[in-house]
């Protein structure tokens, strides 16, 4: 029997990429890539992106002679945008998402989802403070991906990275999905903090011991602490009390100025992933007996069972622990 | 990764160490080496015989491949590294042992610590090479078809015999159907199996729970004239000289658990993923050890299974050089349901001793005490059929479901090509981080797997509609104070009459969408009949009583045992449980979180 070697990786140009979804993070994913390459940019809509290396598509069966495909749609379309694209797809692919939400109760996140409905298993996911200006403009900035495969951290940084953007990488995938998707729970405590008016030692309390929460919640799912404290959680936090415009910034204003939770939505706009997991943090919190207070009172905010004030209270009448 | 035998020196003409010569002692050999019988009467191999039967016939070059290709993999910057890491742990080791074999190997060991540093590479190459080849040597099994077409025709029988001698009269009558069957029943995706056996190489992968899990498997296997399988086992099971005889003789590689090496695990690892390569169905517990608390394994590290992955690579690449396809691997999960467990009471205890920091081996369990096996199999033969072993769906090494033709399914499926995953950028490569990203990936389907095809049994059910009125009659409490409650906790016959029903009904609402399966007593008894089957199962077995009726109440005495009976249905629990019983499925449910 004769021996085998490692093949070394062929030189030359970056294979083809391709995004899935052209929503605001979807374009500006496909002008990003374009600048390292040929892109294929699958949306149902035309763009009307005058780039020479960028094709516009409708066809699925564009993706299948792409190595690397940015899944850039919204979750709750998610499943059947994937269970579509699927059909063109095979073990070749790298299959990298940008979602912040999560699937179930159970908190299940988007690789569950991409594993399980198509034949892709090489996945991985990206988040941080990438920024549609980010992207776009080329501003510096930075990324984390996640991913249990290197060859998939390989690829986004060939697809993405270069002099403006850095694009970091850790094999807890897990972790950078439910940082990404948890810290919208932040980003709607520290809106509503600074338009109910407090200060900013009160919002950094606020928020720190939000870290702790997520962070909790993540390693009871089998994800590291230390990724909460990196850019898919921490790093994004950083951004929004900078000044990002992230909606769920934009809901927690609303709501602390008393508005419906209807009318708060309305006004936020974009498809704001972040309230929906505060109701199945919440549930899940119940369920494991974990301490989920920030969950638990965003959740009723939103649902209309508490107002600001009584959020407030709520929060601030908790036995004190250690840190 | 290319081997580099040729650059290996001439054995004997560096001198750097000399290789321990063992004392010739046969009454120690006989005791200690596995025996094999002569070949002066073998049969020929036929064409339609299964792999395994050739296997001695390759045994020196899948030692020699092993060898080699260990050797190639620690060269490097690391080996000086790997030598003392071995040389420290095998001293630790043989210190404490003081045997026959510390005597030879000390001496050797302790050159190689103090000669180490002085070392030039090519004597550090042979040095390896020295450590490497006996290690080779020692893990490598053995196959004589012999052996295993008479353990094929007796064993059930003796089984049989010693669990019930009356019955052995009579079955003697019709020949080779002797007893096991009415102990081991099997069911699930067995005739996809047999294809599959034939396309491919086949690795059964089930569930763990007994030391009794091996010989169900040979004997399922057996019983459907499937081929046989290799499979590791642990060196403390070769002590026994006939135990050690048909080990050895039925493809079994000896894993010495004691031996912390990095370079013997490679060796390990290595033999493996060789045997898969070149064809061998292969069993592994991917569990590694028994499950202590009697859940299904909820986390799964795989192992030396996990070579599976680089096997096909390797097979890949091979056979795209000659523009071919690979032999394909099927992944065969498998469950293994008792309703009776002989190691229960020291596998419970130890969960509730270590409570996830579980001992390797336990080596005064059930498992080793004749009286033990006597009434256990006893009860399982009055209890009909006791262990049901079901074989579920077969899978490629990524996760795929694959048809009767052995090919892999995508979610929708289409026919995908496996080496799709091992490719990068059209060619099929080695790279070791994504196949064990691959095979975390299998871990967690496999898991999905095992749930699927879990049979529940009557005891099982019993306990748990039992241990979960404990929980409820108990709050606040936490599972230790809980196990105390001996004999505290009644419950009037006629409500827990009620309870198992409605929980059963529930439990069939699962199994009508394919989330579980129940054994078919669960479907023909009663309510008051499952209640007795388990109490009579329970009572002629263990040694604690676990639970009793009197004057028409059920009183629970031993909760532990019932917790590990129960711990069956943790992924199930928050689904079956009714109204009231709500908070005490969550707690029963975040038992797993533990695990």
């Amino acid at each position: 029997m004769s021996e085998v070697e490692d093949l070394p990786a062929a030189d030359g140009p970056r294979p083809l990429v391709a995004v899935l979804g052209g929503g605001p993070f979807g374009l500006a994913l496909t002008k990003a890539a374009a600048r390292t390459g040929d892109v294929v940019l699958v949306s149902r809509r035309d763009p009307g992106l005058q780039l020479d290396n960028v094709r516009v598509t409708q066809d699925l069966a564009a993706l299948t002679d792409v190595e690397l495909i940015f899944m850039a749609v919204p979750s709750r379309y998610a499943e059947a945008a994937l269970r579509d694209a699927g059909r063109h797809l095979d073990g070749r692919h790298l299959l990298v998402h940008v979602s912040r939400g999560l699937l179930d109760d159970e908190l299940r996140t988007m690789s569950h989802l991409l594993r399980t409905v198509t034949p892709c298993r090489r996945v991985g996911s990206l988040a941080g403070p990438i920024s549609v200006d980010v992207l776009t403009n080329a501003s510096p900035g930075a990324g984390v991906v996640g991913s249990e495969f290197p060859e998939v951290v390989e690829a986004v940084r060939g697809a993405l990275g270069g002099p403006t953007l850095r694009i970091y990488d850790t094999n807890d995938l897990r972790g950078v999905e439910l940082a990404a998707a948890l810290t919208g729970l932040l980003l709607f405590t520290i809106g509503f903090a600074q338009r109910i008016g407090f200060g900013p030692a009160t919002i950094a309390a606020v928020t720190t011991r939000g870290v702790a929460e997520v962070s909790r919640i993540g390693t009871a799912l089998g994800a590291r602490s230390d990724t909460f404290s990196g850019l898919a959680c921490f790093g994004d936090l950083l951004a929004a009390v900078a000044g990002s415009d992230r909606p769920e910034l934009e809901l927690g204003r609303a709501l602390a100025e008393g508005a419906t939770p209807k009318a708060a939505l309305l006004r936020a706009g974009g498809n704001i992933e972040g309230i929906e997991v505060a109701r199945r943090v919440s549930t899940f919190g119940t369920r494991r007996k974990l301490k989920t207070p920030l969950a638990d009172v965003i959740s009723k905010m939103v649902g209309g069972e508490l107002s600001a004030s009584q959020a407030v209270r709520s929060l601030m009448g908790r036995d004190v622990g250690s840190e | 990764m290319r081997a580099q035998v040729s650059n290996c020196p001439p054995r004997g003409m560096l001198q750097v160490m000399s290789q321990p010569a063992p004392k010739s002692s046969r009454i120690r050999d006989l005791l200690t080496k596995p025996i094999r019988l002569p070949q002066w009467f073998a049969s020929r191999r036929s064409a339609t015989d299964p792999r395994v039967f050739s296997f001695n016939d390759e045994r020196d070059s899948v030692v020699n491949e092993v060898s080699a290709r260990v050797v190639a993999q620690c060269l490097g910057p690391r080996l000086e590294f790997l030598i003392n890491d071995s040389a420290h742990r095998e001293i630790e080791r043989l210190e404490k042992q003081k045997d026959d074999e510390a005597r030879e190997w000390l001496g050797f060991w302790r050159t190689v610590v103090r000669k180490l540093a002085r070392m030039t590479e090519t004597e550090r190459h042979e040095v390896l090479r020295q450590i490497v080849e006996p290690m080779a040597r020692d893990v490598a099994g053995n196959f004589d078809p012999r052996v295993y077409s008479f353990a094929q025709k007796v064993i059930p029988g003796l089984i049989a015999g010693v669990m019930n001698p009356k019955q052995l009269m009579v079955d003697a009558a019709s020949v080779r159907k002797l007893g096991a069957e009415r102990l081991v029943s099997l069911t699930g995706h067995l005739d996809e199996m047999h294809a599959l056996a034939q396309i491919g190489t086949v690795i059964v992968v089930p569930t763990h729970s007994s030391n009794l899990d091996s010989l169900a498997i040979g004997e399922s296997l057996a019983r459907e004239n499937l081929p046989p399988v290799v499979y590791g086992a642990g060196k403390n099971l070769f002590t026994n000289p006939i135990i050690s005889f048909f080990m050895h003789n039925l493809g079994a590689y000896r894993i010495d658990r004691r031996i912390k090496s990095q370079i013997y695990k490679q060796v390990l690892k290595t033999y493996s993923c060789v045997m898969i390569e070149r064809g061998y169905h292969s069993l592994f517990f991917p569990g590694g050890t028994r499950s202590r608390s009697g859940m299904l394994e909820g986390r799964l590290k795989l192992g030396l299974a996990g070579t599976a992955v680089e096997a096909y690579a390797r097979n890949a690449i091979r056979a795209k050089s000659r523009g071919e396809a690979p032999r394909p691997i099927f992944f065969v999960p498998v469950t293994i349901n008792y309703a009776l467990v002989l190691e229960a009471e020291s596998l419970v205890e130890d969960y509730l001793k270590e409570k996830g920091q579980a001992r390797y081996i336990i080596e005064d369990d059930e498992f080793s005490q004749l009286d033990r096996w006597l009434a256990f199999f006893r009860r399982l033969t009055s209890y009909g059929a006791a262990c049901v072993l079901r074989y579920g769906p077969a899978i490629d090494p990524f996760g795929n479901r694959v048809d009767a033709q052995g090919r892999s399914l995508a979610p929708d499926g289409r026919v995908i090509d496996p080496v799709s995953y091992v490719t990068h950028r059209g060619e099929p490569v080695l790279d070791p981080a994504r196949d064990a990203a691959y095979t975390r990936d299998l871990g967690r389907e496999l898991v999905e797997h095992y749930r699927r095809e879990t049979v529940i049994m009557t005891t099982q059910l019993v306990a748990h509609v039992l241990f979960r009125k404990l929980v409820r009659e108990t709050p606040g409490v936490d599972l230790f104070g809980r196990v105390r409650r001996r004999g505290e906790i009644t419950w009037d016959h006629a409500e827990y009459v009620t309870c198992y029903r409605e929980t059963l009904g529930r439990l069939r609402a699962l199994q009508e969408q394919g989330e579980v399966h129940l054994n078919s007593y669960l479907e023909t008894d009663s309510a008051e009949r499952s209640l007795e089957r388990a109490l009579e199962a329970w009572d002629g077995y263990h040694t604690r009583t676990m639970a009793r009726v009197a004057d028409g109440q059920i009183v629970i005495e031993d909760p532990a045992l019932l917790l590990y009976y129960q711990n069956r249905l943790v992924p199930f629990a928050e689904r079956i449980a009714g109204e009231g019983d709500e908070r005490a499925a969550i707690e029963i449910a975040a038992l797993a979180g533990g695990q």
